[in-house]
């Protein structure tokens, strides 16, 4: 009986017709443990008739869960249409694309339902994430059951909800506490006070029903309550309810019948007393809570005991569900299992993107390093580094990089430690600390150059050029770059000529040959796209993008950013898209659209871009830079926060910030403020071959009397303004495109010059520099100086402001509210508001009639 | 710091480097009207006015109070807002110059009684 779960109910129901007119739909029904989220989605399912299709799937509440559980549990029902699922190794995001082409192309509407999201491994976040994101042009509700209480900030599944609940085709619904006349209601043929009842309970579905179910007085904890009902059980019967117990989700019914030792009354008994449920052909408890209460109560002995009996009885069946045994395996305390399974299950846990899972399944195995070869030992631990490091858990990973070199030192196996010692170039962790990586490589390099060459030696010249090019060396790079070529020549080894020619393209780029970088990496980039190598294509355009970026190439850097963008959409490579758009907003900053460059910034997913730090650095040092420059608050501190992020990464990351800062400072008649942090980025600077950051951070130690003489090799158009030509390089900044920059060289210049620079910082609402120039040009006794920048309101056609003439306009070309949205970078809530406005001034009510009367009223050409 | 903005990632929109996230900034926008500006006391104007104040709600913004000058030329308004960018945007919409931007926090003569005590 469900009682107060009309309105809920009613809500499913609507999802559901949406459905069916080919209107999908996200249902997260979110609520504490015991509130009756599943009481209600199973109702809801069971209302259901032939003519909708239910496909069924749940996380794993196993401290190492199998990895995307739902979806297998999707491949395991033969009416789902999805049989064949998961029975291949391939990439998730295939698997994603199969199902949601189940959910588009079905005659019957579907109600997908996926319960307990709270314990969804990485595999089946990004799985929810890819489908929350596409669900709208389906045939389908997908309902999704989590606790709420038990997502806190630090939780996974939180940034997914924050990315999928603001989406218009998702639905969050909240499964309350009972009210104290529903509690009434169930207790009423029973002798309990429904308010003491509510009262313990606080309303607790499950925690209600478990009491009355008891029916002997109030217990003082829900694991009383359960406890004492399953007492009532006779030795046997309870020995099948501990045995559910340890499974992690349920029981499958045969291998209860191989416990129950032929005792099949027994499970009758557990069934009848209302403690078990089947559920198909497994056995299972009422609750989550029941189970973690019944286990919980289980004596250290018997639990490891029936862990074991689970444990035989899976490898006598050649179970191939690896998690499983490795759960029951590391419960069951059996060492030698542990070590057969757990790093079985974490490999297959980290090909699917489950590297907190694999993590937690070698350390299993780890635990137990005593029994393990020494030389396995170390190779776990490498692996478990790697792991490690993905999750960002770097201090640990490091120290398991060093037990590993340790041993191979002294067991003088040379070649597996020089393959230690060097780094994946996807380990970006390995890299941070430089110095550590250049032992490391150094010691490799020693090793390996003894003999003939050989792939591991051309890999290592290979990875030492990657780190010199992260360290904008570019000189030292193509050292290395051109010994990895010969290498691998020599040694016959072809598998490494792309990331060889990728890199090449990057350190031509930032050296200053930007159009044989271009050229090398858009090939690069086509050739991976063509083998279909997406993490490959991906890495070649945002070293296209950054790279020319970085160089102020903007004909070059735009359309790779924007290509990037567009791929990382379809794939769902978020971190590819925050990237991207993090150094559009840069470049926007750059060419003086700084309301682009806000919007860009405002668009980067900040839970993502966190992850890697880079994107961040980029993007809020823009916002940082507009604000600066704009005169706006909130610029300062965010570049001071920046500063701070960019001390654990490399130079080209930070010096935005710096230089931001700086500027502020400069503005503010404060230039000795912050210096040291400067002058440290300058001597990083020198250190590197980038001309442009010489260049900028030269020209603010210029700007600031800390140096009197530019630094060689600084960009030109720097160099040009350090060395007082202003006009040069007011010439040089225009060509590349720097409206800010222009005005700032021109300002150096006499009274023409400083007009010319003061009417461009007033078409950009650069205040601060506006201000200034007035000052200086008033004090230089200038008369006929502009006011300033004024805004007039036109009287524009239909009363409308410049924004709704703007809309309008895009409406009469045709574009429908989202791409306008994307056209003006605003969001599609915003282009309704403008519409309904819109409709309002024109006295109209359709669209048709709104270009008709932006026509009479002269808003465009007719 | 940046780790408070993960949970807040679908709730406030906006950056400003505060130090309590929960709190929404409070601003100071000084605008410019070199021919006065002229809002009639007639339906027209009460439109207007109400016209910005929904144009606002779109950005987040509150319009919590104006001071103008004698001459109409200038006016200071109060404002509540995520960032300075939505001040921007919510100006734009009604077509208001925005000249400065300060954020503010109030100060009045009986803040610090009791604190020497």
């Amino acid at each position: 009986m469900l009682l107060e779960r009309e309105g809920l109910l009613e809500s499913l129901g609507e999802r559901l017709q949406d459905a069916k007119e080919g209107k999908g739909s996200l249902v997260l029904v979110a609520g504490e443990a015991g509130a009756g989220k599943t009481s209600l989605v199973r109702a809801f399912a069971d209302s259901l008739d032939e003519a909708v299709l239910v496909i069924q799937g749940a996380c794993d509440p196993l401290s190492t869960p199998r990895p995307l559980s739902p979806l297998h549990d999707f491949a395991a029902d033969p009416d789902s249409g999805l049989t064949g699922l998961t029975s291949q190794e391939r990439p998730a995001i295939e698997m994603f694309g199969d199902v949601l082409d189940r959910l588009k192309n079905t005659i019957r509407p579907i109600v997908m339902v996926i319960e307990d999201i709270h314990w969804a491994d990485e595999g089946t976040l990004d799985f929810l994430r890819f489908i929350g994101r596409r669900i709208e042009d389906s045939k389908a509700a997908v309902v999704c059951t989590y606790r709420d209480d038990e997502v806190g900030p630090d939780h996974s599944l939180r940034p997914v909800l924050g990315q999928l609940i603001p989406l218009g085709s998702t639905q969050r619904v909240v499964v309350p506490p009972l009210s104290l006349a529903a509690v009434s209601k169930l207790a009423d043929d029973h002798a309990f006070d429904p308010r003491d009842l509510l009262r313990l309970t606080d309303g607790n579905a499950f925690f209600v029903t478990e009491i009355i179910a008891t029916g002997e007085g109030l217990p003082d904890s829900v694991q009383s309550a359960v406890l004492a009902r399953v007492a009532r059980l006779d030795a046997k019967a309870r020995r099948i309810v501990d045995a559910v117990s340890v499974a992690p989700r349920a029981l499958e019914m045969a291998h209860a019948v191989t416990i129950a030792d032929g005792g099949l009354d027994d499970i009758d008994a557990a069934l009848s007393a209302g403690i078990l449920l089947a559920d198909g052909h497994r056995l299972r408890f009422r609750h989550e809570l029941s189970r973690s209460a019944v286990e919980g109560a289980l004596p250290p002995a018997r639990r490891l005991g029936l862990h074991r009996t689970m444990l035989s009885i899976l490898e006598e069946e050649g179970s191939g569900d690896l998690a499983l045994q490795a759960h029951h395996a590391i419960h069951a305390d059996e060492a030698d299992l542990s070590i057969k399974y757990a790093p079985a299950a974490a490999r297959d846990a980290s090909s699917r993107g489950a590297h907190k899972e694999a993590a937690r399944f070698f350390e299993a195995a780890l635990d137990h390093s005593d029994r393990i070869p020494d030389d396995e030992t170390a190779a776990m631990r490498v692996e478990l580094a790697n792991e490690l490091g993905t999750i960002d858990r770097r201090p640990e990973a490091l120290d398991q990089i060093d037990r590993a070199v340790e041993h191979y030192r002294s067991a003088g196996d040379e070649l597996s430690l020089a393959r230690t010692l060097i780094p994946d170039t996807g380990a970006r962790w390995r890299f941070e600390d430089a110095a550590r990586f250049r032992r490391g490589i150094s010691e490799a390099l020693g090793i390996l150059e003894r003999d003939e060459p050989s792939g591991d030696l051309a890999r290592a010249y290979v990875t030492s050029a990657y780190q010199h090019m992260l360290a904008r060396q570019g000189m030292a790079a193509s050292v290395e770059l051109a010994k990895a070529r010969a290498a691998a020549a020599e040694a016959g080894t072809t598998d490494l000529t792309w990331m060889i020619t990728m890199l090449e393209g990057t350190v031509a780029l930032v050296l200053g040959d930007t159009d044989t970088g271009s050229r090398i990496l858009q090939d690069v980039s086509h050739e991976a796209a063509a083998k279909g190598h997406r993490d490959d294509e991906t890495l070649a355009l945002m070293m296209l993008g950054s790279g020319s970026g970085e160089v102020r190439r903007y004909d070059g850097a735009i359309p790779a950013l924007e290509k990037g963008v567009e791929h990382g959409l379809a794939v769902d490579q978020d971190y590819l898209v925050a990237y991207c758009r993090a150094w559009l907003a840069r470049i926007a900053l750059e060419q003086g659209r700084w309301d682009d460059a806000v919007n860009y910034v405002e668009l980067v997913d900040r839970a993502t871009a966190y992850r890697k730090g880079i994107a961040i650095l980029t993007g809020v040092s823009a916002l940082g830079r507009v604000r600066v420059r704009r005169g706006d608050p909130g610029g300062i501190s965010l570049l001071d926060e920046m500063v701070e992020l960019s001390r654990s990464h490399e130079l080209q990351h930070g010096w935005n910030a710096i230089c931001g800062r700086a500027e502020y400072h400069w503005l503010a008649g404060n230039p000795e403020a912050g210096s040291d942090e400067l002058a440290l980025a300058y001597q990083r600077a020198l250190d590197t071959d980038s001309e442009w950051a010489r260049g900028e951070i030269g020209f603010w130690m210029w700007r600031s009397g800390t140096i009197e003489t530019p630094p060689d090799g600084a960009a030109e158009p720097f160099a040009l303004q350090m060395a007082g030509d202003w006009k040069g390089a007011a010439d040089s900044w225009s060509e590349i495109g720097c409206p800010y920059e222009t005005a700032l060289a021109l300002a150096d210049g006499p009274e023409k010059a400083k007009l010319e620079a003061l009417a461009i910082f007033d078409s950009l609402g650069a205040s601060p520099m506006g201000d200034q120039l007035r000052k200086e040009l008033r004090d230089l006794g200038v008369g006929g100086v502009p006011r300033g920048p004024t805004k007039e309101t036109l009287a524009n056609p239909g009363g409308l402001t410049n924004r709704q003439l703007e809309v309008l306009r895009l409406i009469v070309d045709g574009l429908d509210n989202t791409q306008i949205a994307k056209e003006l970078y605003v969001s599609k809530k915003t282009v309704e508001h403008h519409v309904s406005a819109i409709y309002s001034k024109l006295g109209v009510g359709s669209r048709t009639k709104a270009v008709n009367a932006a026509r009479a009223v002269g808003a465009v050409e007719k | 710091m940046w780790v408070g903005i993960i949970s807040h990632t679908f709730e406030v929109a906006g950056d400003t480097g505060r130090k309590r996230r929960d709190e929404v900034p409070r601003y100071i926008v000084e605008r410019e009207f070199p021919k006065g500006l002229e809002i009639p006391t007639t339906p027209e104007g009460q439109k207007a006015m109400l016209g910005v104040v929904e144009n606002n709600l779109t950005e987040q913004v509150t319009w919590v109070q104006s001071f103008v000058t004698d001459d109409h030329t200038k006016t200071f308004c109060v404002y509540d807002g995520p960032s300075p960018e939505a001040i921007r945007r919510a100006a734009g919409l009604s077509d208001l110059p925005v000249n400065r931007i300060s954020e503010i926090s109030i100060l009045d003569p009986y803040f610090y009684v009791g604190a020497g005590a």
